[in-house]
């Protein structure tokens, strides 16, 4: 089912959630509203279930106007973020639940209660744990049979809240791809809220990221990263390195007329680093050498400057340059500074200082 | 090397025992202290009450029992309590509901209201409704103009009770709503259940054990009120007397064996009601 959200609008008190959101999610989409908390993804998400109403604004399932629909007549299926289980009923019972109190009319008869209940068992692949009750069960084994559960209406539109985030890493990255494979074999239309980028990132075919109350960008993985539209999504999305006033000129060379409190920015990954001074690089102090996995980070601050950066590079780049420690002096390159106009302007990628300058005037 | 080590070893050892035998002594000296005082202040009149109700033998007691106004206080008694602690029990749920599962304005305000019954004394609670609907009181002539009677009368015992019992099951259920949040209802309603099977699919087997407990205390309190009924009841023997309003009267009386056989009823409830309360709490604790 396609879902179209227009203009809509939801404060809680005078606190405005979300503001004047538009967005279109065709059928089948797996799509993953980001966003730091307070930005009003899981409003979002709850007004798209019905179990919180619009103040303003329309949405619309397969272009019909659900706004002033109930919950029970949208046929969402809801994932909570804690899963809320029933706690007093079995797994068997938790996922019969939404078929047993369907009026007589349309109810099943038991034994076809029994063989879905098990056929969504198995597809969550926790058959043998219809008996036991949710207290008895691990995170992950929980989030499994909260998504059976859901399922097992045969909603239209599946609706995640923060789907992962009490789980701890190892789980999480399991589930994660086992959501895709679901959502691959029934291809129902999903909308999961996060606040982890590499979530979105990794699972969604769109991302739509938010940041109080309102739509910054709507795109797919790549669209977003590589081409965020403003600030908050270059920085939301991955870790970045702001570079100001003196250290931003400095390595920008030629431009002399940068304005006041201009702001560039820069991933970790296009900080080159040196051993010699190399055209406009930097000179730099190291303060902090860490490997994590087989990604080394370097710390440095620019000579004569408190401002610390971050640099990233693989192992083998690492080895290349050289054994680096606390103290020692490098010359680091910025490759692909960022500057952002004002918000509603295309960023410009500054590459090389010829088209540097351009750009700034 | 090995000696020396088993030496400091042996040190540990008998130094916690020290510890632990110290730690003894304190516990059991507490629980005696505590038990002592258990004895004094309710054991012992318990078994004052029963040693004198029997004092004259089983016939007399079995006759304080069954004769007329006795069996008519029973029965008032059982009628009242059969009246009050259902609606207190319906009206308690659906406060309790309302102000756990959601938000308005004036909730707390809500919230001290009804805790008046438990602020108020129960003579004052009484005294109401004799104010509200006495003769003089404010309903008094419209009451006597279509002849219903409700001070020194049976309804007025009724009101009486409810007004005095009414916080016991918000107050047991209240915590436990509120702690339990809104996301398994909201679960219930997203698969499609109705207002009616979220409650009682949901919502009431998650607070089953709590709700009894508030039944069973909201019971024992009806049963046993003496201030506000005694109110409002006017002491008619045989008509608006219940049992501890008939204890009163037999004792005034000097009367004192049948005095403490009825009483001996109210205690042997006080005695069901705990043993109720313990299982409940341990069938609710096993949850």
């Amino acid at each position: 089912m396609g879902i179209s959200i227009l203009d809509v609008s939801k404060r809680f008190g005078s606190y405005p959630a979300v503001k004047n959101v538009e967005l279109e999610i065709p059928t089948g989409d797996f799509v993953a509203l980001l966003g730091p908390s307070g930005s009003g993804k899981t409003t979002l998400l709850r007004l798209i279930a019905g179990l919180e109403g619009t103040d303003s604004g329309k949405i619309l399932f397969n272009g019909v106007d659900y706004t002033n629909k109930t919950v029970k007549d949208r046929k969402v299926g809801f994932v909570f973020q804690h899963y809320a289980l029933f706690r007093h009923m079995t797994i068997f019972e938790n996922i019969a639940f939404g078929l047993k109190v369907r009026p007589r009319k349309f109810r099943p008869s038991k034994s076809e209660i029994k063989e879905k209940v098990f056929n969504l068992l198995k597809l969550v692949q926790l058959e043998q744990l219809a008996d036991r009750y949710p207290s008895q069960l691990s995170g992950g084994q929980r989030q499994r049979i909260a998504l059976a559960r859901a399922l097992a209406v045969e909603p239209e539109v599946l609706l995640l809240d923060e789907p992962f985030g009490a789980l701890d890493a190892k789980v999480r990255q399991e589930l994660r791809h086992w959501l895709r494979e679901i959502h691959q074999k029934l291809n129902i239309t999903t909308v999961f809220v996060t606040h982890d980028q590499e979530e979105a990132l990794e699972m969604a075919d769109t991302i739509v990221v938010m940041n109080k109350g309102m739509v910054e960008q709507i795109g797919s993985p790549e669209e977003v990263y590589q081409h965020p539209v403003n600030a908050f999504v270059y920085s939301f999305l991955g870790r970045v390195n702001e570079l100001k006033g003196s250290t931003l000129s400095e390595s920008t060379d030629r431009i002399t007329d940068l304005a006041d409190g201009t702001v560039g920015y820069i991933r970790p990954h296009e900080i080159l680093l040196n051993k010699f001074q190399q055209g406009d690089s930097l000179p730099v102090e190291v303060s902090h050498v860490h490997t994590v996995g087989a990604v080394v980070r370097i710390e440095f601050k620019p000579l004569d400057t408190e401002e610390f950066y971050g640099a990233e590079m693989d192992i083998e780049k690492y080895k290349e340059l050289g054994s680096v420690k606390k103290g020692n002096i490098l010359y680091a390159e910025f490759k692909n500074i960022v500057v952002f106009g004002k918000e509603t302007e295309t960023p410009h990628v500054l590459t090389d200082t010829n088209r540097l300058s351009a750009a700034i005037h | 090397m090995i000696g020396k080590e088993t030496t400091i070893i042996h040190f540990n050892v008998s130094s916690a025992k020290k510890a632990s035998r110290h730690g003894a002594i304190k516990k059991w000296l507490l629980i005696a202290i505590a038990l002592a005082f258990l004895g004094l202040f309710i054991v012992v009149p318990l078994l004052a009450v029963f040693s004198e109700a029997l004092s004259k033998g089983m016939e007399l007691y079995v006759a304080a029992l069954t004769e007329p106004e006795a069996l008519s206080a029973i029965k008032l008694t059982l009628l009242t309590a059969a009246i009050a602690v259902p609606i207190n029990t319906i009206f308690g749920v659906i406060a309790a509901w309302g102000i756990a599962k959601f938000d308005f304005k004036g909730k707390n305000i809500l919230i001290t209201l009804i805790d008046i019954p438990f602020a108020v004394s129960p003579v004052i609670a009484g005294l109401v409704f004799v104010l509200l609907f006495g003769s003089q009181g404010v309903l008094g002539a419209f009451l006597e103009a279509y002849n219903l009677k409700i001070i020194f009368a049976v309804p007025g015992i009724v009101l009486a009770t409810i007004f005095v019992t009414f916080p016991f099951v918000v107050r047991e259920l209240l915590p436990i709503m509120q702690d339990q949040g809104t996301e398994e209802e909201q679960a219930a309603i997203t698969l499609g259940a109705n207002g009616w099977q979220t409650f009682f699919r949901i919502t009431l087997p998650n607070i089953k054990w709590g709700l009894l407990y508030g039944v069973i205390l909201c019971n024992a309190r009806a049963m046993g009120e003496f201030g506000a009924v005694s109110v409002v009841s006017g002491h008619i023997r045989g008509l608006t007397n219940t049992i501890p309003l008939h204890v009163e009267i037999l004792y005034n009386e000097y009367n004192f064996t049948a005095a403490f056989a009825v009483a001996s009823l109210l205690a042997l409830l006080a005695l069901i009601t705990l043993v109720l309360k313990s299982i409940v709490e341990y069938k609710s604790q096993k949850h």
